[in-house]
């Protein structure tokens, strides 16, 4: 045997296959290579995710709010206007299902539901959930106070309507998602409008704002719009018609006033009305801006239109003499007066307010197709373009279709129809020595230029008529104001219910002031007073003095007719006199 | 190291310090410019608030009741008015 030594080893002597080291070692450069490739992919083609996943963390996108723009009367006083207000709003996944009872029970109390409705709004499904929409600002302090995990306050913003019901038509107002639904609101929906911008920051650990990457695109906020309306006169012109429908058990009540001069709407009031900023009650009938949106026959306020082209036409003078007699036979049914006259002048049949003499006038001197060119041209059968929602054009049937009964009845109003501002507008002519003036709502202070219609020679005819149904003998001495010449035409129409004439009316009057130099046109519509008089001369003219007088007085229109001056209590005139002179001068040398 | 490239470390050195202070004064900025912003929103709905609160304060319907009801004033009247003519 041979010996073994102690340096050798027969182990040692074996040799393991060279396959098994390759085989390791290409395992391990494999390994690498995949590790090689992977780190490549990342860097490289593959890294937009990585990216975006980072900016994820540090970047947001932020909001940038912009408000509605406000609305403001003539004299620049808000009308409308957008506070912001928060909104509360529960992350339904973050709120913590093992929630106070207490912190639950404060918060319903708070948001004012009930706590089971709260319970049940948190576990619904939605990841997040309105709980409530604007509420005020000291709830919404105790609310974050609660300190609740996921329950967030959003900026919102709320309208507020300080004019409350006065304005109520004019303006409109907007839905909680602040888009205007009715009235201005609406109808300037993209001037007013703002639009909200948004911007990227960085944000540190704690989400505080540490840069600004970039703004991606500006916020815009909505241009504020000034109007005509002089929240004054539409307040007084308001409280008016209000007292007059309360008064005579009415079911309704409109005016409107119109400057002259510069076509401007300086008050359009209607009652019944509704607040505008209690969102829970804009519904039904008290919405409708009766003055524009509802059509009813014009009635006797239509026969100065009426006379007007006669007197244009040169067939009659104010002094024209005509017999009236108890009945005028035109048709089936006799035109008949409230009192019968024997022989009226043209001044007279507008004075009595005649429904035979208008329609004799008609017929025996004008033509259908003169008519109704006419009152096309002082925009009857037309919308009119103030940009107001729901504004109807009423209805002029066309002059070939009139029967001469037709034609007769249309020369006194009936059988024709329009809004109370249709009227109103037509009578600017009057006012204008003949001129349609165009109108608008919106603040415009200078003198507009209109379109010719009448003569002036006519439209001067036509006041001192118009001023003479205010005076004694006329239709309504009631209409006559404090200080001032007025003129206008009553009118009492019966309402048609179903397909007759029942024994429901509307009173209106129609008419301007001063009557030595018109600054306005005002409108008055009572619609079914009940309870004494129906008469125009009874129920409407009294509203149309109050505002008159009153407008006037807010205008610094001076007085055009005698006044007798009471006597002051502790001076004389000529001693208050040379007191507000030296008080002018006074100013003056300041 | 010569002395070239001694005074470009150095230089360096200063550049990269600055640019570091400036970084972090352009953030400080930032911060108060945010907070600037913030707060002149919050001036602007506090005006807007008071300007409705005036507006509330001024309208006709509380005119009216303050004139006639604590101060006992009346209407004028043309009656009860003095017209004075503008000199010419």
């Amino acid at each position: 045997m041979r010996p073994v030594g102690f340096s050798t080893t027969p182990n040692l002597v074996l040799r393991l296959p060279m396959w098994r080291s390759r085989l390791m070692l290409f395992m391990l450069f494999f390994v690498f290579m995949l590790l090689l490739i992977r780190a490549f992919w990342i860097q490289g083609p593959g890294n937009a995710f990585y990216e975006a996943k980072g900016v994820r963390g540090t970047q947001r996108e932020l909001e940038l709010p912009a408000s509605r723009g406000k609305i403001l009367d003539r004299n620049g006083q808000v009308i409308a206007t957008s506070l912001e207000a928060k909104s509360v709003i529960a992350y339904n996944d973050t709120v913590p299902d093992d929630l106070a009872a207490d912190k639950v029970q404060k918060l319903a109390s708070l948001l004012q539901i009930s706590e089971a409705e709260l319970r049940k709004k948190l576990r619904e499904e939605r990841k997040q959930i309105f709980l409530k929409r604007q509420v005020d600002p000291e709830v919404a302090q105790q609310i974050k106070q609660l300190e609740i995990p996921g329950i967030g306050l959003n900026n919102e913003y709320r309208r507020f309507y300080p004019e409350g019901e006065a304005m109520a038509h004019v303006v409109g107002f907007t839905n909680v998602e602040d888009r205007g639904q009715e009235g201005m609101e609406l109808s300037r929906e993209k001037e007013l409008a703002g639009h909200p911008g948004a911007r990227r920051v960085v944000v540190d650990r704690l989400g505080r704002v540490v840069e600004d990457v970039a703004i991606l695109q500006l916020p815009q906020n909505g241009k504020d719009l000034q109007l005509s309306i002089d929240s004054k006169i539409q307040f007084l012109a308001y409280n008016a018609v209000k007292n007059a429908v309360e008064q005579h058990h009415a079911s309704a009540g409109g005016a409107v006033v119109l400057d002259t001069q510069t076509g401007e709407i300086l008050a359009l009031a209607n009652y019944p009305s509704y607040n505008p900023n209690d969102r829970k009650k804009l519904t039904g009938e008290q919405l409708r801006n009766r003055v524009l949106t509802d059509t009813f026959e014009p009635g006797s306020t239509m026969k100065p239109l009426t006379v007007a082209i006669a007197l244009e036409k040169g067939v009659i003078t104010p002094t024209t003499n005509m017999a009236i007699g108890a009945k005028y036979l035109v048709g089936p049914k006799p035109i008949t007066d409230t009192h019968p006259y024997g022989n009226l002048t043209v001044a007279q049949i507008i004075q009595k307010s005649s429904n035979i003499g208008t329609a004799k006038i008609a017929m025996n001197n004008l033509s259908a197709e003169e008519m109704w060119n006419f009152y096309t041209s002082v925009g009857l059968g037309q919308a009119p373009k103030i940009g107001f929602p729901g504004a109807v054009a009423g209805t002029v049937h066309p002059y070939k279709k009139w029967m001469p009964t037709d034609q007769a009845r249309i020369a006194f109003g009936y059988g024709i129809s329009g809004s109370l501002f249709q009227v109103a507008r037509a009578y600017t002519i009057f006012a204008r020595d003949g001129e349609l003036v165009p109108l608008t709502i919106e603040r415009s202070p200078e003198f507009k230029p209109g379109t010719h219609v009448i003569s002036a020679k006519t439209a001067i005819e036509m006041r001192s008529m118009m001023e003479s149904v205010t005076e004694p003998g006329g239709t309504a001495i009631k209409a006559q104001a404090e200080g001032y010449r007025v003129g206008g035409k009553t009118g009492t129409a019966h309402k048609l219910v179903g397909k007759g004439y029942g024994n429901k009316y509307r009173a209106y009057f129609a008419g301007l002031a001063p009557i030595s130099a018109p600054r306005i046109v005002v409108a008055v519509m009572i619609d079914e007073p009940t309870g004494g008089s129906h008469y125009g001369g009874d129920v409407a003219a009294p509203v149309f003095s109050t505002i008159v007088s009153e407008t006037l007085r807010t205008l610094n229109v001076l007085p055009d007719s005698p006044i007798k001056q009471k006597a002051m209590q502790d001076q004389s005139p000529t001693q208050i006199q040379s007191a507000a002179v030296k008080t002018n001068t006074a100013v003056l040398k300041r | 190291m010569n002395r070239a490239t001694l005074t470009l470390l150095v230089l360096l050195l200063v550049c990269a310090l600055s640019l570091v202070a400036a970084q972090q004064r352009a953030r400080k900025l930032f911060i108060s410019l945010e907070r600037a912003q913030i707060e002149e929103r919050k001036l602007n709905q506090d005006w807007l608030r008071l300007e409705y609160e005036q507006r509330n304060l001024s309208k006709s319907a509380r005119i009216r009741d303050v004139a006639r009801n604590q101060l006992h004033m009346v209407p004028i009247s043309p009656e009860r008015t003095l017209y004075l003519k503008e000199a010419r």
